[in-house]
């Protein structure tokens, strides 16, 4: 059988070069991900850290760095000390061109059976996607109260 | 293990009135769902259509089994093209305001053990809830060339074609 994961499409009037930007950028992502800033210089084998309001969160690997097709990461949180105890994850993000439209596919994988990571992610990502094709396509993001999405370990 | 289901949640920048309104009306279903557009009136019970622009003579069709504005919404969904066995599954709306926004979640369930429609779903639902959330932030909606661009059946954009 299918081993856990969490698989979100989404399709983004916008370049898959804006997407990207708006994936990489810190200026950009802490208008629309909880105030996150994703660090990182994005060359394969760098350090990733996502910092939310000043605190690290997750931190991880740059696997692959295909601008502005592919990206992918190793995904550890280090902030909660229940999720902690769980292995590191992988994010992949795929950006393909369709028209006017850019298609985002973000997969998040290798999660353990019965963890709480999966479950956490798999609230976090649609709240923070959905703020991200907002400001892209209206040019606001959606101001989603993190404690909206009942997220064991995060409040 | 899980049974075969396809779950997406979106969040909209709306009420859950409009939101139910663009999930329940005719034209405004016309404006995101590709040309493609839903029949219904909406009592439990009574048959609901998707009707496909793109397809000669079948049509998505089904029962209303839960109609409660602007909470949820569920009708059966009996494949166009006989797949499945022409058994039907089950399409649900739940929509829950978030402050100003709305947290719409799609369960598509009730599918046989490995479903070919589960497959199709799976691809379709995310750029219909997509270009749902486009239209009803933006009044603009999500263009799918590789789809649009297949002909369209003349006399089927009319709708009341029952």
């Amino acid at each position: 059988m299918s081993r856990p994961e969490f698989v979100y499409v989404t399709y983004i009037e916008t370049t898959p070069e804006k997407l990207w930007e708006a994936l990489t950028s810190s200026e950009f992502t802490r208008r629309y991900w909880f105030n996150t800033e994703v660090r990182s210089d994005w060359k394969v084998g760098s350090p990733i850290a996502l910092v939310m309001d000043g605190k690290t969160t997750d931190v991880g690997e740059i696997l692959e760095a295909d601008r502005p097709r592919r990206l992918s990461y190793t995904f550890k949180h280090v902030l909660d000390e229940e999720l902690k105890k769980e292995p590191a994850s992988k994010v992949v993000v795929t950006i393909e061109p369709h028209g006017k439209v850019a298609k985002l596919t973000l997969t998040h994988e290798g999660f353990v059976e019965g963890g709480k990571m999966l479950d956490g992610i798999s609230k976090g990502w649609p709240a923070i996607i959905a703020s991200l094709k907002s400001l892209l396509e209206s040019g606001t993001a959606l101001a989603i109260p993190l404690a909206a999405l009942g997220i064991e370990g995060i409040e | 293990m899980s049974k075969p289901e396809f779950v997406y949640v979106i969040y909209i920048a709306s009420t859950p009135e409009k939101v139910f309104e663009a999930l329940t009306d005719t034209e405004a279903s016309r404006r995101y769902w590709h040309g493609n557009f839903v029949e219904s009136d909406w009592k439990v019970g009574s048959p609901f259509a998707l009707r496909l622009v793109r397809h000669e003579k079948d049509d998505i069709t089904g029962e209303v089994l839960e109609y409660d504005p602007p909470r949820r919404l569920s009708y059966s969904f009996r494949a166009q093209d006989g797949l499945d066995g022409g058994k039907a599954s089950r399409v649900t709306f739940e929509l829950e305001p978030q402050r100003d926004q709305v947290r719409l979640t799609m369960i598509h369930d009730q599918f046989e053990p490995g479903s070919d429609v589960l497959e199709k779903v799976s691809q379709g639902w995310p750029l219909v809830l997509s270009s749902l959330k486009s239209y009803v932030e933006c009044g603009k909606v999500l263009h799918a060339p590789w789809y649009e661009d297949q002909p369209l059946v003349p006399g089927k954009t009319a709708g009341a074609t029952r």
